[in-house]
C-alpha cells in the first residue's frame, strides 16, 4: 500500500478509476468512475466483481483460481503491480492494465508475446540422453538453486516493471522468461546450450540490475540473485555474449592494477572509435578522464596480493 | 564529538568523479568526520564479479569488509553499487559460517579475515542519521532557498530489500536523501522517474538502453522545473552528467541540467566554495545553480532585514 492510500476499514465506500478501452471500437482509453460499497479487508477482485456484477456488465478483466496460484488475475492498482484475488483493495484506486502490454480489452492483457518469447527459449529439460531407470532421482542440493524460481507464477508483474522492456528497441527477453530459463539452465538434467540461449537469445546481459522486478514479484523471488545472475554465469563461463567479454575485462583491469580504472576498462569493452573519441574530448578537460594514470602508470604495489586472492576466488562456482 | 570510519571511495570517486572524493572530505572535515581511506581495498566488482563467480563477488567484498574491521572501523561507502555489494556481502558473511569460512580460505593467503562485526554505511546516511538532520540544519550557511532540487536516488541505496533493511530506520523513513535535501532548505521537486534506473550497468556493452532510460528521468525532471539533480551515486552521476550530450543527440532533445553529488550540495549549503568542491569538474556546468545560491542564498538573518 502506498503511504497515501486509505484500508477500506475507514471508508463506507471504494472509489474506483476504472481503466476502460476496447481496441476494436475505441479510439483511445478513458478512465470511469464507480462507487463500490466497501467491504472492510475486501480484496481488488472482489471490488472488481461486484462492478462488473451490479454496474457495467460489460466490462473485461481475467482471472481463474482466485488463490494466488494462476498468475492471469495481475493489474496496476494505482501504479503497482498486484494480484487482484489476493491484494488488499484500497478505499481509492485507479486500476489499469499491466503496463509494457498489449491490451486486449480493459484489464485484459495479451500473453501472446509472452509466450511466443518463450517458445523460443526450448522451455523444456533437454535430454542428451534418457535416463534409463525410473524414477529419477534429483537430490537437494541439486534442487536447491531452483527452488525459489519454481514459485514463478508467469503473472508478468515483472515483466510490466522492467525499464529495459519499456524503453523499446532492446531484443531483452525480460524478468520472467529469465526466471523460466535459468530453471532448466540450472537443472543438472538439463542438455541444452543454455549459455547460448541466455546470452544470444534471451540477451541476459541487457538487464539493467535495477531490482525493480524483485520488488513487483507477489510470489517473491530473488530474481535478479537466482535466476538472472546464474545465467550470466553460465554465459560467462562459455564465453557468449558481449556482457561476459565486458565482465572479463573488468577484472582483468582490477587484476592488473589492484583497482578500477574505468577509462581503461571502456577502451578495452569499446574500442577507440567515434563514440569513445567524443566522449575523450568532453571528459579530458574537465578531468575526468587521467591518460597519464591510465596508460604510464607502473604497477601499483598492492596489485599482486589483489590478484592471487581474486584469482583463486574466481574458479569457484 | 570526533566520528571515524573506514572509508572505501570506490573507482569513481577515484577516477571519473575525483569531486565526489574531494568533496565528501571538504564535508567531512566541518563535522569533525575522520574518513581513514583503505589501502590497497581492490574493487566491490559492481555487476561484474557476480556475473563472474559468486565467490568471487563475495571474496572482493570480504576483503574490503576485513580491511575494514582490522581498522577497527564501520565501512562507509559514497557509491549505491559499492554500497549495495558490501551490504549484501556483509549480511551473507554475518548469518552464513560457511560462506565466511570459505571467503576467510582466500583472504588467509594475504593474512586477512573476517569476523562479521562491523557495519557499512553510505556517507549519505552517516550524514542524516549518525551525525542527524538537526546537525546539517544548524550547520546550513547557505540555505539552498528555493532552489528546486530532483532528487535521483540510485536503484542500489533502495532496492533490493536487503539494503533497504540495511539503511536508517530500517528503510521505514523517509529517503535520506529527501530529509537531507530538506535540512538544506532546498525545494524538492516530484517527477516520474526519481526512484528509477539510471542504466549505467549497460552503459559500455548497450549504451542506447541506458541513454533513452536515463533521457526520460531527465526529461521528467526538467518537465517539473528541476534546476538540478543530486544523487548519491556517482555511477548515476556518470550517466546523467558526462553523457548528457551523448542522451541530448539520442533523444534530440537539449536538458542542460546540473547534477551534484549530495556531498556537493551539502557543501554549497555549509559555505564551502565551489572550488574546493569540485564544480569545474562536471560537463555540464553549474553556474546556474551557483547563481540562484548567490541571489537567494544569504543568511535568515540578512534576508530578514
Amino acid at each position: 500500500m502506498s503511504p497515501s492510500s486509505k484500508p477500506t476499514t475507514e471508508s463506507d465506500i471504494v472509489r474506483v478509476r476504472l481503466y476502460r478501452f476496447d481496441p476494436s471500437v475505441d479510439a483511445a482509453p478513458r478512465y470511469e468512475s464507480y462507487e463500490v460499497p466497501c467491504v472492510p479487508r475486501m480484496r481488488v477482485m472482489d471490488v472488481l466483481d461486484y462492478i462488473h456484477e451490479e454496474l457495467a456488465v460489460d466490462f473485461g478483466y481475467r482471472w481463474l483460481c482466485g488463490t494466488r496460484k494462476c498468475g492471469t488475475c495481475a493489474i496496476n492498482v494505482n501504479g503497482s503491480p498486484k494480484l487482484a484475488c489476493w491484494d488488499e483493495a484500497e478505499a481509492e484506486m485507479t486500476i489499469e492494465p499491466l503496463p509494457n502490454m498489449e491490451v486486449i480489452r480493459d484489464l485484459v492483457t495479451s500473453r501472446d508475446g509472452f509466450e511466443a518469447s518463450l517458445a523460443k527459449l526450448s522451455p523444456m529439460l533437454v535430454r542428451k540422453e534418457e535416463y534409463a531407470g525410473f524414477p529419477e532421482p534429483l537430490t537437494s542440493t541439486q534442487f536447491a538453486p531452483m527452488e525459489h524460481l519454481r514459485d514463478c507464477l508467469q503473472c508478468l508483474a515483472c515483466q510490466s516493471v522492467c525499464p529495459v522492456i519499456a524503453q523499446g528497441g532492446s531484443a531483452f527477453a525480460g524478468p520472467a522468461l529469465l526466471v523460466a530459463l535459468s530453471e532448466l539452465a540450472q537443472d543438472p538434467r538439463d542438455g541444452a546450450d543454455r549459455a547460448h540461449i541466455a546470452a544470444d537469445v534471451a540477451h541476459v546481459f541487457d538487464c539493467v540490475s535495477c531490482y525493480e522486478c524483485e520488488r513487483a514479484c507477489p510470489a517473491e523471488i530473488p530474481i535478479v540473485g537466482e535466476a538472472i545472475e546464474p545465467l550470466k554465469r553460465i554465459a560467462y563461463r562459455a564465453g557468449e555474449g558481449e556482457g561476459a567479454e565486458h565482465a572479463k575485462a573488468f577484472l582483468d583491469v582490477v587484476k592488473t592494477r589492484g583497482y578500477l580504472n574505468p577509462t581503461v576498462l571502456a577502451l578495452k569493452t569499446r574500442g577507440v572509435n567515434a563514440d569513445t573519441l567524443r566522449m575523450a574530448m568532453r571528459m579530458i578537460p574537465r578531468g575526468k578522464v587521467d591518460l597519464g594514470q591510465a596508460f604510464l602508470e607502473r604497477k601499483p604495489s598492492g596489485a599482486e596480493g589483489i590478484a592471487k586472492t581474486y584469482g583463486s576466488a574466481e574458479e569457484l562456482p | 564529538m570526533k566520528r571515524v570510519y573506514a572509508y572505501f571511495p570506490g573507482c569513481s570517486a577515484k577516477g571519473t568523479c575525483r569531486e565526489l572524493d574531494v568533496s565528501t572530505h571538504a564535508v567531512a572535515a566541518l563535522f569533525d568526520i575522520e574518513l581513514q581511506e583503505l589501502e590497497n581495498p581492490g574493487c566491490t566488482g559492481a555487476r561484474e564479479f557476480r556475473a563472474i563467480s559468486e565467490q568471487l563477488h563475495l571474496t572482493a567484498n570480504g576483503r574490503i569488509l576485513a580491511l575494514a574491521e582490522r581498522a577497527g572501523r564501520d565501512l562507509v561507502a559514497v557509491c549505491d553499487t559499492c554500497l549495495l555489494n558490501l551490504v549484501e556481502t556483509n549480511g551473507r558473511l554475518k548469518s552464513d559460517a560457511a560462506a565466511r569460512e570459505r571467503v576467510n580460505a582466500a583472504l588467509a593467503q594475504e593474512g586477512l579475515a573476517y569476523r562479521g562485526i562491523i557495519d557499512v554505511k553510505h556517507f549519505l546516511w552517516v550524514l542524516t542519521d549518525d551525525l542527524g538532520e538537526e546537525r546539517l540544519r544548524e550547520r546550513v550557511a547557505r540555505p539552498l532557498r528555493g532552489l528546486r532540487v530532483a532528487p535521483f536516488y540510485g536503484c542500489h541505496i533502495q532496492r533490493p530489500s536487503s539494503v533497504r533493511a540495511a539503511a536508517p530506520g530500517n528503510g521505514n523513513d523517509a529517503p535520506a536523501l529527501d530529509r537531507l535535501c530538506r535540512a538544506l532548505g532546498a525545494e524538492i521537486v516530484q517527477y516520474e522517474g526519481a526512484s528509477k534506473c539510471c542504466g549505467f550497468h549497460v552503459v559500455n556493452v548497450q549504451e542506447k538502453i541506458a541513454l533513452r532510460m536515463s533521457g526520460s528521468h531527465l526529461t521528467n525532471a526538467k518537465g517539473n522545473g528541476a534546476q538540478c539533480i543530486v544523487t548519491p551515486c556517482p555511477l548515476c552521476h556518470t550517466v546523467f552528467d558526462a553523457y548528457q550530450p551523448s542522451i541530448e543527440r539520442e533523444l534530440k532533445s537539449r536538458y542542460d541540467v546540473p547534477v551534484l553529488h549530495v556531498s556537493q550540495l551539502v557543501g554549497l549549503a555549509l559555505g564551502l566554495a565551489p572550488e574546493r568542491l569540485g564544480l569545474s569538474r562536471h560537463v555540464v556546468g553549474c553556474e546556474a545553480v551557483l547563481a540562484h545560491i548567490d541571489r537567494e542564498g544569504a543568511p535568515e538573518s540578512a534576508h530578514a532585514m
